[in-house]
């Protein structure tokens, strides 16, 4: 039972970061209709420069913050020059995923190429722990827990209070209506963009925080669980996302406390693959939404 | 003489690049199915000639487990690397068959792959886990070294000969016509009375079976296998020959196969040594083909050899071209 | 087993569609007489396509049969449909854009030797003769349609009504028995609405039975003998378009919608 607890704490602490990188995901996809393979990589890039701002005595959240935007300006770039005028030929969709995964790849073996293939470590952030029950925490952990909830909340803010967040949904859910009622709908993709990829650095320096350490392959590692949450909350549905973060990292943490330990990661995989095949809308997604995700 | 040695290398990983992308042209290229989990057709392959040709696994000391662990004769080992890819290929095929829009099914193949080398490489009573398989035996053993590394070569070249001829029996005629037709409007040719689900599944299966052939040979020539040999990203490189040299035509995806070895290979040499990192060729081939493959997509999408489709003439009609 | 040549060729016995608590479909009956045109008519969100979709086996019903020439087709997926003879066209033409216009023609063409695993590992030799065949047939339609100089061109550089003309012949390669039109005149010029209404009278006379959804009254008026109401789901009425011209029922329908 002990251990149970403690690999649901894990899993809140791991959820955290999946829901985190899940929701960026589900944002850029809401609104570009992308399925962005190239974020995996972009995390990653996030988590070497926040080690390199460290090392030069940058304060942690600080080094979060700063590569968090890093990576925002990166993603609206690579929007812009790249897969926006893409689809705007008429690229089609699996040509759209061969080159997200091809930018993933050469960006990711570029910081090979860059800062080398060993392993990377933040250092201990502080040696403080929290107690819950029989559960204990790091403070890294703790930290990026508040911090995913601070977001997400912010987030949350955004999207219903703000006109910004309203056009936001507006165009996730019917570009061409929202174009026609007056939306500034490309202008409204950079802005969401650069949030979704700031959302994505913090994932990545978030990453490095809670492992003990990371390398090249941090990101790609940690891609398809989160792609796993937002699927399973319905893609699109930053809320579904979050949700879908707590369960992914909740169950992969319990399946390996009471089975082999190997199998963690395979947990999020086999879901994503289930909800794919069965109820490829997931949770929360409406069923139009559907609509995008079936042929014909 | 190393560059003898060289020559033979290159030619035994062209010929079976060839037949791994001949095999998932006729997949994607050709009947439009994003079977981005190819690479694991190609591992069943190799671990299917390994296990069939190492016999059990006190023969070599205990130190590897394996499932099987016969010893077939050449060339049946082949055959069944052949037959387990057709048959991985066809339970892959399997998962693809609800309507799913083409980026998810790449992606749900992308997370298959992942997880399949997930679990081999955990479950070390599979295939011996991360290690891999070593110790694989080579037909021509009994040769001397130069002869038996020629021979290979020559055994290859026959595979690719006769994977050729069965190629173009699927990839011409009204068996390609149809296939192309099911990758330009499934539904549509649905309606005009095609089995779509039929013919998926048999088009996975050869391709399939041209996969574990690839591996298989790979296999018996490098003597091993290991899970560090089919990672996820490697159907990229095949999709890389493809997207290069001309999606859905024979000679464009050869000639692909062709020019992405080459670049490899050569352009490696000719970029600057930074600090001595070891395996920093294998890391620039990566970028050299993420990149090609994204230059392709975005000037020439249709490849250097673009796919032609056969042109009737009234007059002549009792003519069929080539 | 056809029928006696006075059988109805089709049998929409109680057909539903349900979509969550959406009734698109509510229980539609009706006939379609052989070797004649039937139009399907009725204001927009009546559930015309909707019924259109279960009889050519795009949609599962969630209710009810569908009779074909005698046999229950009700759970028969497309392609199966499609070679029992009952072919179906599409609101927006499509057509196979790589393949060229002859191509389109040829893929439909029923029990190719060529595509049979004994015919593809067998080699050319074993459907050469039939090819030969298909292509002779081919060309000659495409020679009716006078799109003969299109021959080689891909299907997908062709203009809409181009296309329209590859469906309706690629679904006539198919033998068919009963051909479902899906608003075949959507995106035609007048002159080729008027055209392609002259190829469907043609066909009809030829003996092919046409089940026709358009909103064209006209066009339903000059091509179709009986024709089937729709609104809200249900079938509302039946009859000659003069007839239902005057009746108060079918105006109000349109009206309301």
């Amino acid at each position: 039972m002990q251990l149970i607890i403690e690999a649901i704490g894990f899993g809140i602490a791991t959820g955290a970061v999946i829901a985190l990188g899940a929701v960026g995901f589900s944002v850029q996809f809401g609104i570009s209709n992308i399925l962005n393979i190239t974020y995996g990589a972009l995390m990653t890039l996030s988590a070497y420069i926040g080690l390199i701002l460290i090392n030069r005595g940058v304060n942690a959240w600080a080094a979060l913050a700063l590569s968090a935007v890093a990576v925002g300006v990166v993603s609206v770039i690579y929007h812009r020059i790249l897969l926006a005028p893409l689809v705007r030929r008429g690229t089609r969709a699996i040509a759209m995923i061969i080159v997200t995964v091809s930018a993933g790849t050469i960006l990711q073996y570029v910081i090979v190429a860059i800062a080398g293939p060993s392993s990377q470590s933040y250092g201990e952030q502080s040696g403080q722990t929290f107690h819950f029950a029989d559960l204990t925490l790091s403070f890294g952990q703790v930290a990026i827990i508040v911090l995913t909830a601070v977001l997400m909340f912010a987030l949350h803010l955004l999207l219903t209070r703000t006109t910004l967040g309203k056009a936001m949904r507006a165009t996730s859910s019917n570009r061409t209506l929202a174009r026609s009622c007056g939306i500034a709908t490309s202008r409204i993709s950079d802005i969401a963009w650069f949030i979704s990829g700031c959302l994505c650095g913090a994932a990545g320096v978030a990453l490095a925080i809670t492992t003990v350490s990371f390398d090249f392959s941090l990101g790609a590692l940690f891609l398809i669980p989160m792609i796993a949450a937002a699927v399973l909350g319905g893609i699109g549905q930053p809320y579904g996302a979050m949700l879908g973060g707590l369960i992914i990292g909740v169950s992969s943490e319990v399946a390996a406390a009471v089975s082999n330990p190997n199998y963690k990661d395979v947990v999020a995989f086999v879901i994503l693959i289930i909800v794919l095949l069965v109820r490829p809308r997931g949770l929360f997604g409406a069923a139009w939404s559907s609509r995008r995700l079936m042929e014909g | 003489m190393a560059w003898e040695y060289y020559l033979v290398v290159m030619l035994v990983y062209l010929g079976t690049d060839l037949l791994a992308v001949w095999g998932l042209n006729l997949e994607f290229g050709v009947a439009g199915i994003a079977n981005l989990a190819y690479i694991v057709v190609v591992a069943a392959g190799a671990y299917a000639y390994a296990v069939v040709t190492l016999g059990p696994s006190s023969n070599l000391g205990g130190f590897q487990t394996y499932i099987g662990g016969f010893t077939l004769p050449f060339p049946l080992p082949l055959l069944v690397g052949a037959a387990a890819g057709a048959v991985v290929g066809t339970l892959i095929g399997l998962t693809g068959l609800k309507r799913l829009r083409q980026d998810y099914q790449g992606v749900a193949m992308l997370v298959v792959s992942l997880t399949v080398v997930t679990i081999v490489s955990a479950d070390t009573g599979l295939f011996n886990g991360t290690a891999g398989l070593a110790l694989i035996p080579n037909p021509f053993a009994n040769l001397d070294p130069e002869t038996a590394r020629w021979t290979y070569v020559a055994l290859v070249a026959v595979c690719c000969l006769i994977g050729f001829v069965v190629l173009r029996r699927f990839t011409t005629g009204p068996m390609g016509r149809t296939l192309r037709a099911m990758r330009d409007d499934d539904v549509a040719a649905s309606a005009s009375g095609k089995d779509i689900v039929r013919l998926r599944l048999v088009v996975q299966a050869v391709g399939g079976a041209f996969g574990g052939l690839s591996g298989a040979l790979l296999a018996g020539f490098i003597g091993g296998w290991s899970p560090s040999a089919w990672a996820y990203i490697e159907t990229l490189a095949f999709l890389s020959c493809i997207i290069v040299g001309g999606r859905g035509s024979d000679r464009g995806v050869s000639l692909g196969t062709l020019i992405i070895a080459v670049l490899l290979l050569q352009g490696v040499q000719f970029l600057p040594q930074i600090a001595s990192v070891p395996g920093l060729s294998e890391d620039f081939g990566w970028i050299i083909l993420g990149t090609a493959t994204i230059a392709f997509i975005w000037f020439r999408p249709q490849g250097v050899l673009k796919e032609r489709r056969p042109r009737y003439h009234a007059e002549s009609s009792s003519k069929l071209p080539g | 087993m056809a029928l006696a040549a006075t059988a109805p060729i089709l049998e929409v016995d109680r057909l539903e569609k349900h979509y969550g608590g959406v009734r698109a479909v509510d229980g539609i009956s009706f006939t379609v007489t052989r070797g004649a045109i039937t139009g399907l008519i009725g204001p927009n969100g009546a559930g015309k396509s909707t019924a259109l979709a279960m009889i050519g086996g795009f949609v599962q019903p969630s209710g009810g049969r569908v009779r074909f020439d005698g046999v229950d087709i009700t759970g028969m997926p497309m392609h199966s449909r499609a070679r029992l003879g009952l072919v179906r066209t599409f609101q927006m033409a499509r057509v196979f854009a790589s393949l060229t216009t002859l191509e389109n023609l040829l893929v439909a063409a029923p029990h190719q030797r060529g595509e049979r695993a004994s015919g593809v590992l067998g080699g050319r030799r074993l459907w050469r003769g039939q090819e030969t065949e298909l292509i002779d047939q081919a060309q000659a339609m495409l020679q009716t349609f006078s799109m003969g100089p299109k021959a080689n061109d891909l299907a997908g550089t062709l203009s809409g009504g181009q296309k329209r003309a590859i469906e309706i012949m690629r679904a006539l390669m198919m033998q068919p028995k009963l051909l479902l039109l899906d608003e075949p005149m959507a995106g035609l010029s007048p002159s080729l609405s008027r055209h392609l209404e002259d190829v469907l009278l043609d066909l009809a006379e030829g003996g092919l039975s046409l089940l026709l959804v358009e909103h064209e009254l006209e066009t339903v008026d000059k091509l179709c003998g009986n024709v089937v109401v729709m609104a809200q789901g249900k079938v509302l009425s039946e009859g000659r378009m003069s007839e239902l011209r005057l009746s108060r029922e079918v105006q109000d329908a349109y009206v309301i919608g």
